[in-house]
């Protein structure tokens, strides 16, 4: 899976979870950059990233990713692992 | 007050307890919400919708659902995140209800237990189901 398919992927599953069509997410994209996106959202966010790519974030990732493109790099760690 | 911890629970595992909507149930809901509505307050009224006695207000029903995660599954640790019912039957006052629920899910990375939830009355008829979103707040 390339960077862009991620990517492409992903920006679904925000759009999704956060029942906002109009959203755009690059690298540096973070919850001060997507009003809903609070700590009760990104545990469903995560949720639905691990569904939507059959990955498992590991516990210890789920806190600390700092931006969209570290949960890009764990999808990609993951699928090409 | 149960206080397991996420690495103790399991797909399966079941809590349950009895509680009786009595009137003393009716009127704390009613002061807090101020749901005045005469359904749950009238009995007349309510007897002329063809109930035999007041109808529980249907979220004083789901409210035990608070009861069931906060204190008994998974108790201490727990942060409801979502819940989702349909009442199924009418409530009557008096009435004695069971809460029940079971892990139907979950997940280890956000520590997040799914219960397929049940309250049943006296005769083991449902009278609401759902779900319940629950984290456990290590």
């Amino acid at each position: 899976m390339t960077r862009e398919e991620v990517f492409e992927k992903l920006t679904e599953v925000f759009r999704t979870v956060f029942d906002d069509e109009e959203i755009e997410i690059n690298d540096e994209t973070t919850s001060a950059d997507i009003e809903d996106w609070d700590s009760f959202e990104h545990i469903n966010l995560i949720v639905a990233v691990e569904k939507a790519f059959s990955i498992k974030v590991p516990m210890g990732k789920v806190t600390t990713m700092k931006n969209v493109g570290e949960m890009v790099d764990i999808i990609l760690g993951d699928k090409n692992s | 007050m149960n206080s397991y911890r996420y690495e103790e629970l399991k797909i399966g595992m079941c809590e349950s307890f009895d509680v009786a909507v009595d009137e003393a149930a009716f009127s704390s809901f009613l002061e807090i919400t101020g749901d005045i509505n005469p359904l749950h307050n009238d009995r007349n009224y309510a007897e002329k919708k063809g109930h035999r006695d007041r109808v529980a207000f249907g979220m004083l029903t789901s409210s035990y659902l608070s009861t069931l995660a906060g204190v008994y599954l998974p108790g201490k640790l727990s942060l409801i995140q979502s819940v989702e019912v349909k009442f199924l039957k009418p409530v009557i006052l008096g009435e004695k209800l069971r809460v029940s629920g079971e892990i139907v899910d979950m997940n280890d990375s956000v520590k997040r237990i799914e219960l397929r939830v049940i309250i049943t009355n006296e005769d083991k008829v449902k009278v609401l189901k759902g779900r319940m979103q629950v984290l456990l707040d290590e």
